[in-house]
């Protein structure tokens, strides 16, 4: 490991420091976004959809598939890096369920950078008005190498 | 009583492996992208992820630790098609606790994947509430169809023992 304050490579795009946010990725996940992904994933569980199992489990409303938030995670780091970041590990805890119509909200923090290697812990939150934040992923967090861009 | 029982500890080892019967694919790594929400042109732009160091375009990087289509299963009662043990535990919950992904590569719509699952631990151990719980941790392997590499899933499935009241 670096000196705590090393910078990372800033041959172009964010200036990437430990301390560094990650700017936050927000999304609205409707009914509709919750079929084209179980539609993707070829995952037909009632519990993403259907009001008659939902209601036999007294859940509120269709329960968003967990694994979509590694894509949102991977999806946060690569808005702020571009192409030349390469997402090496994710990891990621469940801390409550998200429902349909939800707006979660990816934050996150470089942690360390150590040569072309930058280390990020990362959170989700469900976001309503002026309600409190609810925790829906945590802990949560990436190492992503930075490449050298080559141009073809 | 304990939920760890020598029926659930024998599944410590257990390993089932599917393979694709089909290349992955353009049209997954596009639908895939577009529900999710994911524009990054890397998974659709052929000449931006070749400008970019790729020999063409990649999957967003969970894709495969995600979609039923290699296991190829008919779907259950609940409607899952995908790998699961069916470890059925009488008045417990199951819940996901999470998940660690390591990407070795990017993949490319030739690649034809095989996931191979393995459980790796058993562990009993108490909510803060109190609450007896065991959790259940796999791994699954992803490899090509040379064998190499792609992805590395180390996933818990929680089973909490459910309240007496009802």
């Amino acid at each position: 490991m670096t000196e705590p304050t090393a910078t990372g490579p800033t041959v172009t795009g964010p200036t990437v420091a430990v301390g560094a946010e990650v700017p936050p990725l927000e999304r609205t996940i409707g009914l509709r976004d919750m079929i084209a992904y179980a539609g993707a994933t070829w995952d037909w569980h009632r519990l993403h959809y259907d009001p008659e199992y939902l209601e036999e489990r007294r859940l509120p409303a269709p329960v968003v598939d967990g694994q979509v938030f590694g894509a949102l995670l991977v999806e946060q780091l690569q808005d702020w890096l571009g192409p030349r970041a390469v997402v090496r590990r994710l990891h990621f805890r469940f801390k409550n369920l998200v429902f349909a119509g939800d707006t979660v909200r990816c934050t996150g923090r470089v942690t360390a950078v150590d040569g072309d290697t930058v280390t990020v812990e990362q959170r989700i939150v469900v976001v309503d008005g002026d309600e409190p934040e609810r925790a829906a992923v945590e802990p949560a967090g990436a190492e992503v190498v930075l490449r050298v861009p080559e141009e073809r | 009583m304990s939920l760890l029982t020598d029926e659930i500890r024998a599944l410590i080892g257990r390993e089932v492996s599917y393979t694709a019967p089909e290349e992955l694919g353009r049209a997954a790594i596009r639908y895939y992208a577009r529900a999710v929400g994911d524009d990054n042109p890397l998974y659709t732009d052929e000449a931006y992820a070749r400008r970019h160091g790729y020999d063409g375009i990649i999957a967003p990087p969970t894709l495969i630790c995600e979609t039923n289509q290699y296991a190829d299963l008919p779907p259950d009662a609940d409607g899952y098609a995908g790998h699961d043990w069916h470890i059925d535990i009488p008045g417990t919950r199951k819940v996901r606790g999470g998940n660690t992904y390591t990407f070795h590569r990017p993949v490319r719509p030739g690649d034809v994947i095989t996931a191979t699952w393995r459980v790796t631990d058993v562990a009993e151990r108490r909510t803060s509430g109190g609450q007896e719980m065991l959790i259940v941790s796999s791994v699954a392997d992803y490899t090509d169809q040379e064998g190499r590499p792609l992805v590395t899933n180390e996933e818990t499935i929680i089973y909490v023992a459910l309240k007496e009241e009802r």
